[in-house]
């Protein structure tokens, strides 16, 4: 069933209006399609209109033209529950909700195929359970929500909304307050949940190097309204997604895959190193402190690293002797006490 | 009572365990309650009227047209609070949320006092000092017209707004403009329609007639049908309205049922019994943090045994067992019911973690 499109639209315009009068067009032909176990990350600036794009795919704010089909059909054909069986949400903002345990707020997930008390039958239970291990928090099942760190907390939604059992899952910014191994740790378990279930997700997030590495395809919304999609690699190396998101003084490297911290330009260096782990640090931070590779030219600081058994070794050229350094810090003081021309002492 | 959570969800299997103990604690304070008061009925006489035996004419007289009334208004009226009250923190999700919280017993009140002041200057206020069926009929017709004013008001502009947050700051107005009014309006009348008032506003179980039981016993346990009916919506509604809406719950149609369900409650406890403060603010923490559960499937049958219970003891307390000396309701389900809910709230738990709803 891999290919089957789950979401599309066509010439799509989103935006606000009152009454009958369009208050604010904030992107229109939009031409979109999400396939069945497709993981797509939807990035853009602050204020580029993420939320209205998502709020309109959901169907909670109709189109200002164009439609937006689930499953070809119109979303606004869809009955309130036939809806809640295709398409569940994760939002942004914290649920606080004292007394509830994660099993209750998984179990809530079935709201749409429970009787009129909300019974739990078994199936239903093993589904809740499936749902829980499939996120990786089946030990969370008895713990109060209340009491979980925001990672936790975030598992059990993520979970609660795979109980929904829908087609397509919607998170809007999952991985704002999480810290980074939580943040990565989220996009681990949303890649599986994709390609094990075969569901489609779709999520906006700020977190742009990781939706390069985990999304099969990018939705980029940049500052004018303007939709770009495309493979995250292709779009790289096209140059659309540094320029998208390129601002004064902040550049993307598309070797690196990152955006960098520009510094300014205090000389160059040599290294001389064997391929590691070390080499790579050194590199890091001899840009850190403003000091470039050479091309060519006579470098204004030479530096080599040596292995010796488990030791590692910094060498530093010097115009008096090679100063032999422990560790990154001694290496960056030694090049401040030397290469200002005494402007350390 | 350790602080658990349920492996499996399922806190309501700790719920049924638990129901006998509860219920038979209902029945135990029923029967106190019938049996305190300025005149202690001992046990067996109790028996006796039950099996038709013989005893005191004047216990026969306060058992039927006194204490059964007088008990069975405190069980519903109490369920009613504590439901009503229910119902709105979770509609709000703010625990500080009480039945009246849309403005509901202001309206009553207000219907109230309108009666009271224009019968005190027609000079018919005696009718409702005295505890005459016309009186307190009038006084029952008019709260109920009062809270329904308020609850149309609230329904109408609601219709219009999609915030719940709106709708609370609206209901606190409506609040503030009808007790305005009443102030005014206790300007203009005679000593005694202004201390009818202020009893009426202490809040008591005693006074509703064999004749308006039944009324009120129906009306109330069409609320306590229509808050079972509302358990899937409102456990989805601990979510916030946008979950639960994204799970395919009608936020609008379920909005009007809970307004009108708590109005329903609130307003008829009011009319019959005056505006009884605090039960409905305190019973849905006390049930929370007792039960350990936020799930409606236990909170909605124990907020109802739960307020019983504790409206009856309160009513014990306030007619001091023993004496003539009636304190007002009000005070009593404040003066000790207060303590009674800091403790188990605190008790055992994270501070301040009980109250979250």
């Amino acid at each position: 069933m891999s290919g089957t499109k789950i979401l599309t639209c066509a010439n799509l315009s989103i935006g606000y209006r009152s009454q009958k009068e369009v208050i604010k067009e904030v992107s229109k032909g939009l031409d979109l399609s999400l396939l069945r176990g497709e993981l797509v990350c939807l990035i853009g600036p602050n204020g580029s209109g993420k939320s209205t794009l998502i709020r309109t795919l959901t169907g909670i704010q109709p189109a200002l033209c164009g439609e937006v089909r689930l499953l070809d059909r119109k979303i606004g054909e869809f009955t309130p529950e036939e809806k809640a069986k295709t398409l569940s949400v994760v939002l942004t903002s914290q649920v606080q909700a004292g007394f509830l345990t994660a099993f209750d707020i998984v179990a809530l997930g079935r709201f749409p195929y429970t009787n009129w008390a909300g019974r739990l039958t078994g199936p239903d239970r093993e589904i809740v359970y499936s749902a829980l291990a499939s996120v990786g928090a089946k030990d969370l099942a008895g713990r109060f929500i209340h009491e979980m760190s925001d990672g936790e907390r975030q598992k059990v939604m993520i979970a609660r909304a795979l109980a929904q059992e829908p087609e397509l899952m919607v998170l809007d910014e999952p991985t704002a307050y999480l810290d980074l191994p939580h943040k990565i740790e989220t996009m681990r378990i949303l890649r599986q949940v994709a390609q094990k279930t075969k569901k489609s997700i779709l999520l906006s997030t700020h977190d742009l190097n990781l939706a390069i590495r985990c999304a099969d395809q990018l939705w980029i919304i940049d500052r004018r309204g303007t939709m770009i999609s495309g493979t995250p690699e292709d779009l790289v190396l096209s140059g659309i997604f540094g320029s998208a998101f390129e601002i004064e003084g902040v550049h993307f490297d598309p070797v690196r895959g990152e955006f960098s911290i520009p510094v300014e330009k205090r000389g160059t260096f040599a290294l001389s190193a064997p391929g590691s782990v070390e080499r790579v640090w050194t590199l890091y931070a001899l840009e850190r402190i403003g000091f470039l590779p050479s091309a060519g030219e006579e470098a204004d600081i030479h530096i080599a690293i040596r292995m010796e058994h488990d030791s590692v070794r910094w060498h530093y050229d010097h115009p008096e002797g090679e100063i032999e350094c422990r560790s990154i810090r001694e290496l960056i003081d030694c090049i401040a006490r030397h290469h200002t021309g005494g402007d350390a002492h | 009572m350790k602080l658990e959570g349920s492996e499996t969800g399922d806190s309501m299997k700790k719920f049924v365990l638990a129901l006998p103990f509860i219920a038979g604690a209902l029945v135990l304070f029923f029967i106190l309650d019938l049996m305190l008061g300025s005149v202690n009925i001992p046990p067996d006489a109790i028996l006796s009227i039950l099996t038709g035996g013989e005893i005191k004419e004047t216990w026969m007289h306060i058992f039927w047209d006194w204490r059964v009334p007088k008990a069975v208004t405190a069980v519903f009226a109490g369920a009613a609070l504590a439901l009503s009250g229910l119902l709105m923190q979770t509609f709000f999700r703010n625990p500080l949320a009480d039945p009246y919280i849309l403005g509901i017993s202001s309206g009553a009140s207000l219907g109230v006092a309108i009666v009271m002041m224009s019968a005190g200057i027609c000079g018919a206020g005696a009718v409702f000092a005295s505890v005459g069926l016309m009186g307190d009929m009038s006084i029952s017709v008019a709260a109920i017209l009062g809270a329904f004013a308020v609850l149309l008001l609230i329904l109408l502009i609601s219709s219009k707004i999609q915030s719940n947050i709106t709708i609370l700051i609206l209901g606190i107005m409506v609040s503030y403009i009808s007790g305005a009014l009443v102030t005014v309006l206790l300007q203009f009348t005679d000593e005694t329609s202004m201390h009818t008032y202020s009893l009426w506003t202490f809040g008591s179980f005693t006074g509703v007639t064999w004749s308006q039981l039944p009324i009120m016993v129906f009306l109330l346990a069409l609320g306590f049908i229509l808050s079972f009916c509302l358990i899937k919506p409102l456990n989805a509604l601990l979510l916030g309205e946008q979950y639960a809406e994204s799970m395919g719950m009608n936020y609008r149609r379920i909005r009007i049922v809970i307004i009108t369900t708590t109005a329903l409650m609130a307003g008829v406890v009011t009319a019959f019994c005056g505006p009884i403060g605090f039960l409905g603010i305190a019973i849905p923490h006390f049930c929370r943090s007792f039960f350990v559960t936020a799930d409606h499937r236990v909170l909605v049958p124990g907020c109802i045994l739960a307020g019983g219970i504790i409206a009856l003891i309160t009513d014990i307390i306030s007619h001091v067992p023993g004496t003539d000396i009636v304190l007002p309701l009000n005070a009593i389900t404040a003066l000790f019911g207060a303590p009674v809910v800091i403790w188990v709230i605190v008790r055992g738990t994270k501070f301040g973690r009980g109250v979250t709803t």
